[in-house]
């Protein structure tokens, strides 16, 4: 499963590369896929809407060709509501790859995991009961088929093929049936999707305005140039050569129709066993890098950060066990992800992951000064462990001592200030895209406490012209050196600051002793 | 921290968005192969209920003295359904052979039938045989005794008229027990023609999709 994950993660990186190259980071949509997903249900629901006022269960492959040859509204309609559901489909699978890669399918996301497959499971079923609404010779061969595979359950008592045997019409029972279901499936994705974002907070469900907008423009372009042409009336006494099949819903169906019933069950059924077994295969320790946070009651203020920034909302407030009047955070190991996003939005550093704490944090760029040697400390980057390999080098080449973080949520400001006391002239911190941030939220919360006095904010003593965020991604060498050379540039005109003592640091941050926090 | 794109930059995206709208477009509607082309086919499609075969006798008046008032029955009769053999040749040469049961566990459901036989286009010899594969003429089918209706008393009056009545009808919306369809049927390519059993007639008929099934 490594070696699996391994080589999804290179896939991907690729892939991320590319998409950035094309569209930059703020445009990929490789980044967006899980919002893509559900902006194309929107999407769906909107056309369906329309589509479904047009439709006759009476006469469907004649309603459904009127839809098609209107070429005012219905034709691009249909269109966009096909192309949505191919998008869907597409988005979707790369986001199950995307988490898959990323090591994001396990733990406390395994929940979010199975319920993704749900979904996508309902969303094909839904886009199969749609293509038989149509009616014509591709929706007649889905139709058969699926009346194949569930005439081996134990389910009905006449066999559904029969319907499309010819000797007597398709009733219009079928198609009210089957339209039932293509409206009914949907409220049942709308809960799997709220089980899909239940265990994250303020979920994000729709990709930034303008990628949305662009995507559903483009969409409705191609649905005005290209429209989704209508296969031939369904009709049992003609055997159509070829079927105008999608193939991002259908890809499978010329397989399973070479295949027994049974068979094609059992396949799925193993498919499906691996998929949900998926966050049990890929599930690691939780010890070490992914150690879920801990809080030290003693140095817990009880200040409510942390439950407002944690992302997966593992943190709670609870009453103190001791006699001080405040409450202290209690963070829930089955939901902590270890992404470490508390440990940067602790002013007092009394919550993190182990190892990872701002007196962690601490304690190892004090270390890595003593080992580097602080006199004429170049510009430090600190980069987000995520970030390529080959670009972080890059910054080293250009001058830059890197310190590395495992998320840039993670950093607390503090650190920053250490740097700039021990005379770095300037902290660029390298974070991942907002929206590719494995933490979720870490870009956003690093640039609030910088720059925006959320708190553990970075103190105002701190030069804020000597520290800079900028955005390392895959795919975009370039903008990362170029920001690196900006920032060089813009403190030249600078002077280097002085070495201060870290005193008033030590004075903050200095763990507390027993008998200290007892009185 | 939003770097711009430059127009080239833009125009390559949009190019490459556009020749992934095109490619969505075409994969969409992909003209994949479903059936084979220049071939026909026969189907046999037909629902109905299979024979009920059955060994009627009459209840004593001891018998009916001892079962409850509701379960006195004049005529009882022990039995099963049939099972048929369906046989099916083109040009003289067997297609297939199979014994068909009524659905359900007990096979006390009607028939569904369904084959489908690819054939090469043109004109062929087909003869299906539909036959029921237990001998009747060593019971005594739906034999309900005559007479002795007498004894029906009370709210059950008349009850064994009425059951019988039932077999009979029954019997007559059972299949027969041997349907033979045998004749020349042209096949146009890509065509498929239907045998299927008609009722009213109590035959097999040929539909060839004239009458539009929908």
């Amino acid at each position: 499963m490594r070696l699996l994950e391994r080589a999804a993660r290179r896939a991907l990186t690729v892939l991320d590369a590319t998409a950035t190259r094309l569209y930059g980071w703020t445009w990929n949509p490789v980044h967006q896929t899980g919002t893509v997903a559900a902006a194309m249900l929107l999407v769906l629901l909107a056309t369906g809407l329309y589509l479904v006022l047009y439709y006759r269960v009476g006469s469907p492959a004649a309603s459904v060709a009127a839809i098609a040859a209107d070429p005012w509204v219905g034709s691009w309609m249909r269109t966009l509501h096909r192309y949505a559901s191919d998008l869907f489909v597409v988005a979707a699978l790369l986001h199950a790859f995307r988490m898959f890669a990323q090591s994001r399918s396990w733990g406390p996301r395994s929940l979010a995991w199975v319920s993704g497959l749900f979904l996508f499971g309902l969303g094909v079923i839904c886009a199969w009961t749609g293509f038989v609404m149509a009616w014509d010779s591709f929706g007649e061969r889905l139709g058969r088929e699926g009346a194949r595979l569930l005439d081996v359950l134990p389910v009905f008592s006449e066999p559904l093929s029969r319907i499309f045997a010819g000797d007597r019409p398709v009733p219009s029972a079928f198609f009210f049936v089957n339209l039932f279901v293509h409206i009914a499936v949907p409220l049942a994705m709308g809960v799997a999707l709220w089980l899909h974002v239940s265990r994250v907070a303020r979920p994000v469900l729709l990709p930034p305005k303008p990628l949305l907008w662009s995507i559903i423009g483009a969409l409705t372009a191609a649905s005005v140039i290209l429209p989704a042409p209508l296969g031939a009336p369904a009709n049992a006494f003609t055997l159509a050569p070829t079927t105008p099949t999608d193939v991002f819903v259908a890809w499978w169906l010329p397989l399973s129709e070479r295949f027994a019933p049974g068979g094609v069950w059992v396949v799925a059924l193993i498919a499906m066993v691996i998929g949900v077994m998926v966050p049990r295969v890929a599930r690691k320790p939780r010890e070490g890098a992914l150690a879920p946070s801990v809080v030290d009651p003693r140095l817990c203020t009880g200040c409510n950060q942390c439950p407002q920034d944690c992302p997966w909302d593992a943190i709670t407030m609870v009453k103190r066990e001791d006699d001080r009047p405040a409450l202290v955070a209690r963070v829930d190991p089955e939901r902590c992800v270890s992404c470490g996003i508390c440990a940067g939005s602790c002013a007092p550093m009394g919550v993190g992951p182990p190892g990872r704490t701002g007196r962690d944090q601490l304690a190892t760029v004090r270390s890595a000064l003593e080992i580097a040697g602080v006199d004429g400390l170049p510009i430090v980057a600190i980069c987000c462990e995520q970030a390529p390999a080959g670009q972080v080098a890059e910054l080293r080449l250009r001058g830059a001592y890197v310190h590395p973080v495992s998320c840039v949520g993670n950093l607390h400001s503090s650190v920053i200030e250490l740097f700039v006391r021990n005379g770095a002239p300037g902290v660029i911190v390298f974070g991942c895209p907002p929206r590719d941030c494995v933490s979720r939220e870490g870009p956003k919360w690093l640039y609030e406490r910088v720059f925006n006095d959320r708190e553990a904010e970075l103190q105002p003593r701190v030069d804020r012209r000597r520290v800079r965020i900028a955005t390392l991604a895959p795919g975009d060498g370039g903008a990362s050196i170029a920001a690196l050379g900006a920032f060089v540039h813009d403190l030249a005109a600078m002077e280097r600051p002085d070495r201060e003592s870290d005193a008033a640091l030590d004075m903050v941050c200095d763990s507390v002793s027993g008998e200290e926090a007892e009185s | 921290m939003t770097p711009p794109l430059r127009p080239l930059r833009w125009a390559v995206a949009a190019m490459a968005s556009a020749a992934g709208l095109v490619l969505m477009a075409w994969a969409s509607a992909a003209p994949l192969r479903y059936q084979p082309a220049g071939v026909a086919r026969l189907r046999l499609s037909w629902t109905a209920r299979p024979e009920r075969i059955e060994v009627c006798r009459s209840a004593s008046d001891e018998e009916l003295e001892r079962a409850e008032e509701h379960m006195r029955q004049r005529v009882v009769c022990d039995g099963r359904f049939a099972t048929y053999a369906l046989r099916v040749e083109a040009d003289g040469r067997l297609l297939s052979e199979s014994i068909v049961r009524g659905a359900g566990l007990r096979n006390d459901r009607p028939v569904y039938l369904l084959r489908d036989f690819d054939v090469t286009s043109g004109v062929h010899r087909v003869r299906v045989s539909f036959t029921r594969r237990e001998r009747t003429d060593t019971v005594a089918t739906n034999a309900a005794p005559s007479g002795r209706t007498g004894a029906d008393t009370g709210l059950f009056a008349g009850r064994a008229e009425r059951e019988a009545d039932e077999r009979r009808r029954r019997a007559r919306g059972a299949i027969p027990a041997r349907l033979v369809l045998d004749t020349t049927l042209t096949f146009a390519p890509g065509r498929v023609l239907v045998v299927t059993f008609d009722g009213d007639r109590r035959a097999l008929e040929v539909l060839d999709g004239r009458a539009p099934s929908r």
